[in-house]
């Protein structure tokens, strides 16, 4: 009577010990190599990278970066674009945020009649594919004057980042301690003023945690940008990257300065997750469970 | 409730609450209001964003896609003409499979490989805060930059993969990758699972990790091995979390763009083109935005629909989350 002798995947089957190391390490190099050579790449010269593309760089050059940087041989300076995604980033955030914030704690604490409708309102916008509203966002934000405007991205931003982050809010406060409020509210304060002045501080880490969560893909976001912001000079990042499409690599010599951008462009999300690995894993966890 | 108000009128004199509510229902429900109001105005910047940037768009698309329209002259009601032709272009059925080929595979390949790294992992292998953080470290990579990264490593002449085919003597498995119609959808899914399996991972080992130890112990002392071990407890705890993972896998690999857009565009001869490009090549390159908006219509049923049965049967109930 042993069933499990039929059936079952030989890798799974038995996963002694040697299989599993060999099985780990080969999978980290297959994941870390191309991120390394990315690194690699961007402080080589053109010659180099074509002649000898395992070799490592010698010396050092950072004249690609130098470049990319001013905007020598592309019509806008990196700077340029590394301010607009830093702007739109921290002003979808702040705005997020803050009316998330709001609502979150407005259903977890309000007994008003609609509440249980909002949530399943919200609910259902979490389902909504955000691509099939380009086209009339598109035209709208360019009557509004929002198009190409950073001030236009960050709302786009901001209400795409809602449903997500204002469920989670929601939950985190209805785990929060009633006293509090109570207590500032005894003392004069508004509502208003309770959650500025009480529930806000006390929360800083739940905030920081959704902070986390939403940093990444709003960095990231390529769909919306590439629709809404076409001047050069209001463009983000990942826009700065689709637009070095290489048609073939003998006849170019910008090879290593497409790679000075995208590893600029990586590198504040690397350090950022070395610094908060934790969070983010668990607020991914959250998140994908929810 | 501003100050100056007068009180509301309430009248007492009544003998049960159903009269006290018959006779005063009026002031009853303004005082509810009053007292309600802060959490309406509360409510109302994210009801205000969601409400414009959100449901009004979605509305339009909906409207949108019974018109013709090139953004120029004033559009034109066509009925259902732009489904009709939808239903005959090969282009949109093209894209329309590919996007579920795309979808099939990066779910199976991410999951799939995330729940073999998670049960390596989770044996309490040397190094497992390495691996872990290692695995994870593509998902952090803006897909764009992914996506950049890997048209340079599959490039025929000088990209590393061929390159280094070519160095370790497998000169015979060099491949043209994404430049013929015959290799790019797949080289694309392999660029999607080499970015995302970390993401099931952490799910994945985070399940693993919460099934409680005696449940280990009472199966170790039982004497089974490793096998059975993962068949009859492993595998049929972590059930529920695997299959959500890769329902959201699944949603989340529908609305690819990002890696299709910069990979490819959509070619060669459209052999990747997905629902997302193209969308986007209809209506920004074409100025067919009542086409376009019948893809984003088509698109938006098959994503929603999807979506709403999976909160459905994983019970996301707003109410009792």
């Amino acid at each position: 009577m042993n069933p499990e002798r039929r059936a079952i995947h030989p890798l799974v089957k038995r996963m002694p010990g040697a299989a599993v190391t060999i099985l780990l390490v080969v999978w980290a190099i297959v994941q870390v190599y191309p991120i390394l050579f990315m690194f690699i790449t961007s402080v080589k010269t053109d010659k180099q990278i074509l002649n000898a593309p395992f070799a490592l760089p010698e010396p050092l050059k950072f004249e690609n970066y130098a470049i990319v940087w001013q905007g020598d041989r592309v019509a806008q300076p990196f700077s340029t674009f590394f301010i607009n995604s830093f702007t739109i980033t921290l002003g979808s955030l702040i705005i997020l945020l803050f009316v998330a914030g709001l609502a979150g704690y407005s259903l977890a604490r309000g007994r008003f009649p609609g509440n249980a409708a909002t949530q399943q309102g919200f609910l259902l916008t979490l389902a909504v594919p955000v691509h099939v509203l380009i086209i009339p966002m598109y035209f709208f934000t360019g009557e509004l004057g929002l198009r190409n405007s950073h001030i236009g991205m960050m709302l786009v931003y901001a209400t795409l980042g809602l449903p997500f982050t204002i469920i989670l809010m929601r939950a985190y406060f209805l785990s929060f301690p009633h006293e509090l409020e109570e207590a500032a509210l005894l003392d004069g304060c508004s509502r208003f003023g309770a959650f500025i002045r009480v529930v806000v501080p006390v929360s800083r880490g739940a905030i920081a945690s959704m902070a986390i969560i939403n940093i990444s893909w709003i960095w990231s976001e390529l769909f919306f940008a590439l629709v809404l912001l076409d001047q050069p000079q209001v463009r983000t990042l990942p826009l700065a990257i689709a637009g070095y499409r290489p048609v073939s690599m003998a006849a170019e010599s910008v090879i290593g300065q497409q790679f000075a951008i995208m590893t600029l462009t990586a590198l504040p999300l690397f350090v950022f997750y070395f610094l908060f690995q934790q969070q983010i894993r668990k607020g991914m966890t959250a998140g994908a469970l929810r | 409730m501003r100050r100056g108000d007068p009180a509301p009128r309430v009248d007492t004199a009544v003998w049960s609450p159903l009269q006290f509510y018959a006779k005063n229902w009026v002031s009853i429900h303004r005082m509810n209001f009053r007292r309600n109001l802060i959490w309406y105005l509360f409510l109302a910047p994210a009801a205000i964003m969601l409400l414009m940037f959100m449901a009004l768009p979605l509305i339009q698309s909906l409207e949108l896609a019974f018109y013709e329209w090139n953004g120029l002259r004033p559009r034109e009601y066509i009925a259902l003409e732009n489904f009709e032709d939808l239903f005959d272009d090969r282009f949109f059925w093209g894209a329309l499979s590919h996007t579920l080929t795309f979808a099939v595979f990066s779910m199976v390949g991410t999951v799939g490989i995330g729940l073999l790294l998670a049960m390596a992992i989770a044996r309490r292998v040397r190094g497992a805060a390495i691996y872990r953080f290692i695995f994870y470290l593509p998902v952090m990579l803006p897909m764009a930059v992914t996506a950049a990264l890997w048209v340079r490593m599959y490039e025929q002449n000088f990209g590393m993969l061929n390159v280094m085919l070519r160095s370790i003597g497998l000169a015979h498995l060099e491949g043209t990758w994404i430049a013929s119609r015959e290799t790019a959808l797949g080289s694309v899914i392999a660029v999607a699972v080499w970015q995302f399996s970390g993401f099931p991972m952490i799910i994945l080992l985070a399940a693993i990790e919460n099934i409680p130890e005696d449940l280990h112990e009472a199966a170790s002392l039982d004497g089974i091995s490793e096998s059975q071990r993962i068949r009859y407890l492993t595998l049929p705890l972590i059930r529920p979390v695997l299959i959500s993972i890769s329902v959201l896998q699944f949603i989340f690999s529908l609305k690819v763009f990002d890696l299709v857009w910069v990979m490819t565009l959509g070619g060669p001869a459209e052999s990747t083109s997905v629902l997302g490009t193209f969308l986007y090549k209809e209506a920004f390159r074409k100025q067919e935005y009542g086409y376009a908006s019948a893809v984003a219509v088509v698109m938006f049923a098959v994503i929603f629909t999807v979506t709403y049965v999976y909160q459905r049967l994983m019970r996301v109930e707003a109410v009792e989350f």
